[in-house]
């Protein structure tokens, strides 16, 4: 396969590799994370997008991709209408998966002596794991009502604020989401899990800021040395997933009605401006909206255990929303390509949003700056807060890096890491772990996963994000 | 080939995937392939059935446009069964069964524990494929 190196950190698949691409395929990289992409079957399927109806520009993977099913994870795909089509497998099956941080301020110092009152609060108020349900049980009208308005539906029913609203990306709420595309089976799945974490890479952490790398974004973002801040990574939960399935499953015979000849059957998908992508993209919002009240729902939690533990000692409790961002989505947004501003329908799935500087997009008081990019890394390591940079804008249609990115199946990893081992590992680094399961732990062991100061070295380096502050963790809740 | 078969390939078997679990399930029939399918499902789903519940039936009946298609439903019903009533199934009585529709009755009991649930069923790289007289599947579960 012809790879060549255009610039620092970025590798490109001319568009005549395979028959069949439409445009070129970009990576981000060094040079040994480019020989791990072509040692798994990400560039292959980062390719398969190439070939996609009304790709435009080119298809991008970001450094922290690795195998997925369809598209690679760390895809960016943007397609125009009316040609374009929208690809369920391009969002993925945990719709708006995505990460929430919250700022304290009380400082780590400060908190160390409550660590393990606070992680088993935050474990007791924050439903983990495979078959706990949430408190928060919803009516077939409420249901519909969180779909339709995400954030907004838990700030109005006393879960947050609304400076969590404009604390998150597109205001907590998808406009456009119709309950009517959601079939019951996801309703179903989604009847009882609002306010729940889940199981699998789905976390809750509480962190410290290690250190500042620019003084000024962080000033603006509200972060500080030593302040403690809390990761809330989760999504749409089973609501998300039945979407997805309903979707993948219909587009099968759809997508032959139309004479796509695609390479992998995860790719099906619908002319955005067909009834069968409406419908999609119609049931998708309604799934991140669901997701977007799921963290919402989480936040206000969290906020009650620091307040009940906190509190009586006299020490700050308040949480203050930094950001919001969803990782697996696609959007209708306005990018300009050869020069000319064009709407298309951008998919990232693991890869975030990084708006730079000036874009109505970005919450008022961040809009000089760029957005926070966050940047979760694997467990037990550390995390970044990144900032959205005009560079994002020109090179990735604004999107940027989602995490560290696997690096041994879960299969592997189970083999390779004893949970309770890795357990003690992590508690005698000083991390308090609350985890429901230990064969669960170990699926995520930090081996398992790329280096992600590496992949942070990356983006900073193509100038696709700038690092802003690096987080290491004090405290694990886990599924 | 029931899932205690020997000599000869398992039933059922899990393999490596990057970001999520797969299994290659095998049968003498197709049928035997969507039952020994299911099966290897329970063990990525860490299936254990609670032995003082009460035996449950459910019905279940499915069209796709091929066989894969099917497989794809057929275990994605048995994965909602799970994460919504937590439930696993053993034992399938098929009533019908096509490479593009089914009815069966699975019979199963509640979890006494399940480790995982599964998000989706995927059709990644799923092709049934038939050599030597046996049906062979690599199903990629996103977990």
């Amino acid at each position: 396969m012809e790879i060549r190196q255009i610039a620092p950190f970025l590798y490109e698949i001319p568009r005549g590799a395979r028959p069949g691409m439409r445009v070129p395929a970009r990576f981000y990289a060094d040079e040994a994370l480019a020989a791990a992409a072509r040692a798994d079957r990400s560039l292959e399927q980062l390719i398969n997008t190439a070939t996609l109806p009304g790709v435009v520009g080119h298809v991008l993977a970001m450094p922290d991709m690795h195998q997925g099913y369809g598209f690679p994870i760390g895809g960016v795909v943007a397609t125009e209408p009316p040609e374009g089509v929208v690809s369920p497998g391009g969002v993925g099956y945990d719709i708006n998966c995505g990460v929430r941080l919250l700022t304290g301020r009380v400082t780590a110092r400060e908190i160390l002596p409550h660590l393990d009152a606070l992680a088993s609060a935050l474990y007791a108020a924050c439903p983990s794991g495979v078959g706990r349900g949430g408190e928060v049980r919803l009516s077939a009208a409420e249901l519909d009502r969180a779909m339709v308005e995400g954030a907004r539906w838990a700030v109005r029913r006393g879960f947050g604020t609304a400076e969590d609203l404009e604390h998150t990306e597109e205001g907590g709420c998808l406009e456009g989401a119709d309950p009517g595309a959601v079939s019951d089976r996801a309703r179903a799945r989604g009847r009882d899990q609002m306010g729940t974490l889940g199981a699998g890479n789905h976390f809750i952490e509480i962190d410290r800021v290690e250190r500042i790398e620019d003084e000024a974004v962080a000033r603006r973002f509200g972060l500080f040395a030593d302040q403690v801040v809390v990761q809330i990574h989760c999504g749409s939960r089973g609501l998300g997933h039945q979407v997805c399935t309903d979707s993948v499953n219909r587009l099968q015979k759809a997508a032959r009605d139309w004479g796509y000849r695609l390479p992998d059957r995860e790719l099906v998908c619908a002319p955005l401006e067909s009834p069968e992508g409406r419908a999609y993209l119609a049931a998708m919002k309604a799934a991140a909206n669901y997701a977007f009240a799921n963290r919402q729902v989480l936040a206000h939690r969290i906020r009650g255990s620091f307040e009940r533990v906190l509190a009586p000692e006299g020490l700050p409790r308040e949480l203050f929303p930094l950001y919001d961002i969803a990782h697996n989505i696609a959007k209708m947004e306005r990018h300009e390509i050869e020069g000319r501003a064009r709407t298309l329908c951008v998919h990232r799935k693991g890869a975030t949003r990084a708006f730079g500087p000036g874009y109505p997009e970005i919450p008022r008081a961040f809009r000089e700056v760029g957005q926070p990019v966050l940047v979760p890394g694997s467990m037990g390591t550390s995390s970044w807060v990144l900032v959205g940079t005009a560079e994002a804008m020109r090179q990735t249609f604004g999107s940027s890096c989602h995490g560290a990115g696997r690096r041994l199946s879960r299969h592997q990893a189970k083999r390779a890491v004893q949970g309770a081992g890795l357990r003690r590992e992590l508690e005698e680094g000083g991390i308090r772990v609350r985890a429901g399961s230990l064969a669960g732990l170990a699926e995520e062991a930090p081996s398992a996963y790329k280096d992600v100061d590496r992949v942070v070295d990356i983006v900073h380096g193509a100038g696709i994000a700038r690092r802003v502050a690096r987080l290491v963790p004090l405290a694990v809740i886990k599924g | 080939m029931p899932p205690d078969a020997s000599p000869g390939p398992p039933a059922f078997e899990e393999v490596d995937h990057t970001a999520d679990r797969a299994i290659v399930a095998r049968g003498a029939s197709l049928q035997e392939l969507f039952e020994n399918a299911a099966r290897g499902m329970n063990a990525i789903l860490g299936f254990r059935p609670d032995p003082g519940a009460a035996p449950e039936a459910r019905r279940i009946a499915l069209e796709a446009v091929d066989a894969e298609g099917l497989l794809v439903s057929w275990l994605s019903e048995l994965a909602f069964l799970a994460e919504t009533e937590s439930l696993g199934f053993e034992r399938f009585g098929f009533e019908r069964f096509s490479p593009t529709a089914l009815a069966a009755t699975a019979f199963g009991r509640k979890a006494a524990a399940m480790e995982k649930l599964i998000k989706a069923v995927t059709y990644h790289d799923l092709a049934i494929r038939r050599e030597g007289g046996i049906y062979t599947a690599r199903i990629v579960f996103d977990v």
